[in-house]
């Protein structure tokens, strides 16, 4: 496991509405889209809303919805994926707490009828924000 | 197997160096270069989806570039693992149509990069591996399905595939033996991990009897025991104050460090075609504390194994403290001094690995 990687330094950016951070893989191989089961973020102890949280990966933009049947796009383990979401941030100089859990299915351990293994990792690194323009 | 003693070629997987590839200091072709440069070699083995981007999609140029690499550097390209992704989809696991079209995918992967062996894991059933042969026959790919910790030789999954190979008769079906299955101890650069993540050595020295306890029953008979283990693992880090520690005690408790006994291996020697030189670190002496590495190779020459083992280290999931480079080179000298201790050698050199990778395969082709 290598959830210490999970969250790359210095990557906190906002656009004043909406926060976004880059995530590592922790995880020693690639995974595909359907794989990732859920996400949260928070800077400084605030959590983004669930239904506005997006997933970039490989330059495509998804909602953890659309992800669910996603097999076509892989998350790479050298590659960062986004994570964005509402949080309003201020890029004021601050240092700011950013906590990302991510939930991962292990599509070759199945552990049951049915069931496959998923594995909960989190991270907290603390950074400070960059501004950039909306899209 | 003949009856001769073996010479098993030395060798590494990429999964060794986990952290550095995934950490960016390495890419790819750096890492075979500096695998090839600082001796780990000469067999080399991959996992797929770990390596090579866009997998198990490998397009002819890419597939040239790699082997015409490993040419260069004089490695010899042992196994692909490839991995049965049977959960893909959330909903529901892959009909065995899927099944076993995704692994054709990965078994013509492996032929373009040109590995002669696939690496495949145990959620593929004696049927699966069955309806398998004629497609790894056809791409001239032997699969050597790995045993894993926590099952082992003598485990009736296993012995039920063993049963099955005998009745299939193909020579492109063969194991894989994972050292993790046959442990001696609970590995002590993870204990020093828990350490440096705040457990009290009174905490540790109950986890160290648990698994020793263990060790004296044997390997779990089945599933039902092997959840009964790790649910004391989980149990005992909550009695003491750790219920944070619980699953980690019980993935790695149960799931890296099998308690079989070495000669358990005998049950399906004639059929290991590969081997992962699972281990966990070196300690002062120069010795793994852990892993009989001494005992298995005494075992594996004087059965007259001559495949591959790749050195297969997994403490870089806890040892972040030491790099991997070392303790990989005093693993490997530990393999090569016990294979002269046993009256034969390690094969290092690249052409003689490739022949005798040929013949190992091939000698079982004949069988």
């Amino acid at each position: 496991m290598i959830s210490d990687r999970m969250i790359e330094a210095g990557t906190l950016t906002t656009d004043g509405a909406r926060a976004a951070v880059e995530v590592r893989l922790p995880w020693y191989r690639a995974l595909p889209g359907s794989c990732i089961a859920g996400a949260a973020l928070a800077v400084d102890g605030l959590r983004a809303p669930a239904e506005s949280l997006r997933w970039t990966m490989n330059d495509r933009t998804f909602t953890f919805d659309e992800l669910v049947d996603e097999t076509g796009e892989w998350w790479f383990p050298t590659d960062s994926a986004v994570l964005s979401g509402e949080i309003a941030v201020t890029a004021d100089g601050a240092e700011h707490e950013v906590r990302v859990d991510l939930t991962l299915y292990i599509p070759y351990i199945v552990i049951g009828e049915n069931e496959v293994l998923h594995i909960e990792e989190h991270d907290t690194k603390t950074m400070t924000a960059r501004e950039v323009v909306a899209a | 197997m003949s009856g001769g003693l073996g010479t098993p070629i030395q060798g590494v997987t990429l999964y060794s160096f986990t952290r550095a590839f995934h950490g960016r200091q390495y890419d790819l072709e750096g890492l075979i270069r500096k695998v090839a440069t600082e001796g780990y070699g000469p067999g080399l083995e991959i996992i797929g989806f770990s390596s090579f981007r866009g997998f198990p999609e490998i397009d002819d140029r890419f597939a040239g570039w790699f082997r015409d690499l490993v040419d260069e550097v004089g490695l010899v390209t042992t196994s692909l693992a490839v991995n049965a992704d049977i959960g893909i989809h959330r909903d529901r696991l892959l009909t065995q149509d899927e099944l076993i079209e995704y692994m054709r995918r990965q078994i013509d992967a492996a032929a373009k990069l040109g590995f002669p062996i696939a690496r495949v894991q145990i959620s593929l059933t004696p049927d699966s591996m069955e309806q398998l042969a004629p497609i790894a026959e056809r791409y001239g790919v032997t699969l050597a399905l790995e045993v894993h910790a926590d099952q082992y030789a003598s485990h009736p999954r296993i012995l039920a595939l063993r049963d099955r190979y005998e009745q299939v008769g193909s020579p492109f079906l063969g194991f894989t033996m994972d050292w993790g299955a046959t442990v001696t101890g609970f590995a002590p650069s993870l204990l020093e991990a828990y350490r440096r993540r705040g457990a009290t050595d009174e905490l540790l020295a109950k986890v160290v009897d648990l698994w020793n306890g263990f060790y004296e029953q044997g390997p779990p008979a089945d599933q039902a025991e092997h959840g009964q283990r790790f649910g004391a693992f989980i149990g005992l880090a909550a009695q003491n104050g750790r219920p944070d520690l619980g699953i980690d005690f019980g993935i790695n408790g149960t799931g890296l460090f099998g308690p079989a006994r070495v000669d358990d291996w005998l049950e399906i020697m004639p059929w290991i075609r590969h081997v992962h030189g699972k281990f966990f670190g070196i300690d002062e002496r120069g010795e793994e504390p852990s892993v009989p590495v001494r005992d298995l190779i005494s075992l594996l020459v004087e059965q007259g194994y001559s495949g591959a083992v790749s050195s297969e280290y997994e403490g870089w999931h806890w040892n972040h403290w030491q790099s991997p480079f070392e303790i990989i080179a005093a693993e490997q000298a530990v393999q090569r001094s016990a294979a002269e201790a046993s009256g034969s050698r390690m094969i290092t050199d690249a052409a003689e690995a490739r022949r005798i990778l040929d013949t190992h395969l091939g000698k079982a082709v004949q069988a």
